[in-house]
């Protein structure tokens, strides 16, 4: 059986016809028509991926998808009808891990959804050292677990392997295209939003003070590194 | 327009005042009313003042001369009298000269000013008995003869009073009034000048703001002042303003809802097709090519409608979102990428700026996709530094557009130039919006090779 997906939107053609395409695709798709069918529908079993359109009928989907993150860890990609407005950094800061804009077409959500399933594994296939240690932050890379002085970190599976990319460069700077690239399997012209979104959704767990990091640190103009 | 130039000229150099600006004519006007206001008053104050001076003194001089006109009166009744005696017993007094002429014969001061400087007409006019003064000019100096008859007719008493610092007063009043009217011409025209600044200043105002509403700034308003006589031109021109930004942001907004609706029952063709073309195989033969041509179709519909959407979305006011990015290495990425091969030359290293990445990637795809589809492919995406600009030109390997088409090409929906026939749409329109939101330029040249060649010019702050 293919993954899961669900698809939160309330226009009943459009979903029919994603369903058709996406399985077209390999995947298997459940369908919400709007926020609490969507929760329900978690409630039932997590799928492996929440397609969720930002405009439902019955509440907000900034709301929804922090309801989501509250209770799990799946990858949320949120679908805008522009890339401009606020809505993109408002929808990444209630959670969400990626976004794409309308029109949707199959073929190019199949590949957003497998990049993001697929970094979302733990996989490293043995390129990095099963434990880092970076001053009082432990990263154990295998077990996907991560400790700030002894305290277990609750992160997301991309904010998790944002921080281990950023730890196995071991101190030098990585660029936020080269995070894109290897975080979200973006080309150079995926949206920097999103690194620094969830560099600030990082900081907000790993840091004491997340005004004033010290593990997760801006190279002005250059990107981001992890200090030790 | 020369012709036009040519007609008007003379009509200017008949009616040069109508060739100066408002400002200078105001300035001029008020300068001659300062100078005609202030000449006239110091003329006549000064006129009015020498007048009444000369009055006082000559009042003074015929009193003084009446007293010794007393006293010789009543000494040159005393039997055995000298006048010669009887003039130099008079009481000292500020005349320069007094002298009596008795007798036919001049007694008293001998000087250069009497009895020589006496005028015979004054003489005889005293002679006979009556009083008279006359004012006299002796080497460079101005004086006053005052003559009264006395004791025996024909006989008379002279007295000549020095006006030499009456004359200085009066000249030194002259100097200042003269000084003063000029002081008051240059202040007229200063306050001319300040007047018109003042009065121009609505003016000047609106003409920055209509400016910048031509220029695209529709939330440009002009403010009213609280001048009973400006506001109601800043109010009516406001609410053109208004009127005109209302239409704009509804045409606009219309096109961002039309696309917005659009997308709905695209993303349904759109899927729809995918899972048709997944299945071509199965398709009968004369049903393939039919589902071809909708498949083309759908993915151009596509790009029109994220156009559309753009571009109106741009017109709707949409900000920049600028960062720091390599404009060389974004402009490689994305030409190559839009090319499917490598196209791009950069040279040099030193193009980071502040952009919006997204849409100059937009700008440097539309111009490739653009010499792909109607410039015969791309030949060169050149990039390199010419002073504070990112220098982009995108060569293609067509016949070149005809001069006449090169502004037009960047008009929503322009015809690409001759035998195709077939629009454009929206690329380069965007292209140019985009470039322009970066403070930057865009233009059509030919290119050394053939072909057209499309010139980005974009600043790197």
């Amino acid at each position: 059986m293919g993954r899961r997906v669900l698809l939160v939107e309330d226009d009943a053609r459009v979903r029919r016809v994603l369903r058709l395409a996406l399985e077209d695709e390999g995947f298997t798709v459940l369908e919400a028509a709007d926020g609490r069918q969507c929760l329900e529908r978690l409630a039932e079993g997590e799928p492996d991926v929440v397609l969720l359109d930002l405009m439902l009928p019955d509440r907000d989907g900034f709301s929804v998808c922090r309801e989501v993150r509250r209770g799990s860890e799946v990858p949320v990609i949120m679908v805008t009808a522009r890339t401009d407005s606020h809505d993109v950094v408002a929808g990444l800061e209630s959670g969400a891990d990626d976004y794409v804009t309308k029109p949707l077409v199959a073929k190019e959500l199949a590949a957003r959804i497998r990049a993001l399933l697929r970094r979302t594994e733990p996989l490293l296939g043995g390129r990095a050292p099963r434990q880092i240690v970076s001053g009082d932050l432990v990263i154990g890379v295998e077990e996907g677990v991560v400790t700030l002085s002894g305290a277990p970190v609750g992160l997301t599976r991309t904010e998790f392997r944002l921080l281990v990319e950023l730890a196995t460069a071991e101190g030098r700077i990585c660029s936020r295209e080269q995070l894109l690239d290897r975080v979200w399997g973006y080309d150079y012209f995926g949206d920097s939003r999103i690194v620094d979104v969830h560099i600030r959704r990082l900081r907000t767990k790993v840091e004491r003070d997340p005004a004033n990091p010290r593990h997760v640190v801006t190279a002005r103009g250059l990107g981001y590194r992890l200090a030790g | 327009m020369p012709a036009a130039q040519s007609v008007s000229r003379p009509r200017r150099r008949a009616r040069p005042w109508r060739s100066l600006s408002l400002r200078a004519r105001l300035e001029l006007s008020f300068g001659l009313l300062a100078l005609a206001i202030s000449a006239l008053l110091s003329v006549v104050s000064w006129v009015v003042v020498s007048r009444y001076l000369l009055a006082q003194r000559e009042q003074v001089a015929v009193t003084e001369t009446a007293l010794d006109r007393a006293s010789l009166d009543v000494a040159l009744a005393r039997p055995g009298a000298s006048p010669a005696s009887v003039v130099s017993g008079l009481p000292s007094n500020d005349a320069a000269a007094s002298v009596v002429f008795v007798d036919g014969k001049w007694y008293g001061t001998k000087s250069e000013l009497a009895p020589g400087a006496i005028p015979d007409s004054l003489l005889s006019t005293v002679s006979h008995g009556e009083g008279a003064t006359q004012r006299l000019g002796v080497d460079g100096g101005l004086y006053l003869a005052v003559g009264m008859p006395v004791g025996r007719p024909g006989e008379a008493v002279f007295e000549v009073f020095s006006l030499v610092e009456l004359d200085q007063t009066l000249t030194t009043m002259g100097l200042v009034l003269a000084s003063v009217a000029v002081v008051t011409t240059f202040v007229g025209a200063a306050l001319g000048r300040r007047a018109s600044g003042v009065a121009l200043r609505p003016l000047t105002e609106l003409t920055r703001v209509a400016g910048d509403v031509a220029g695209g700034r529709l939330d440009a308003r002009l403010v009213p002042r609280g001048d009973p006589d400006l506001d109601p031109l800043a109010v009516s021109f406001n609410r053109t303003v208004n009127e005109l930004e209302h239409r704009v942001q509804a045409d606009s907004r219309f096109a961002v809802d039309v696309s917005h609706e659009l997308r709905t029952p695209l993303t349904t063709m759109l899927n729809s097709m995918e899972v048709i073309t997944n299945r071509r195989a199965l398709l009968p033969d004369s049903v393939r090519e039919p589902v071809d041509l909708l498949a083309d179709d759908l993915a151009r519909f596509r790009t029109l409608v994220v156009d559309l959407l753009e571009i109106s979305r741009h017109d709707a006011g949409e900000g920049l979102v600028l960062e720091r990015a390599d404009v060389g290495e974004l402009t490689r990425r994305a030409a190559d990428a839009a090319a499917g091969r490598a196209v791009t030359h950069v040279e040099g290293a030193d193009l980071v700026g502040a952009v919006d990445k997204r849409r100059l990637e937009r700008v440097v795809a539309n111009l490739v996709g653009n010499a792909e589809t109607h410039g015969g492919g791309c030949r060169q995406v050149r990039v390199e530094r010419i002073g504070d600009a990112a220098h982009i030109t995108v060569d293609d390997a067509g016949p070149g557009i005809a001069t006449a088409q090169r502004t037009r090409v960047f008009d929503r929906f322009a015809r690409a130039g001759g035998d195709s026939g077939q629009g454009v749409g929206l690329g380069l329109a965007i292209v140019q919006r985009h470039v322009a939101a970066h403070g930057g330029t865009v233009h059509a040249e030919e290119s050394p090779e053939g072909g057209a060649r499309l010139v980005v010019d974009l600043p790197l702050r």
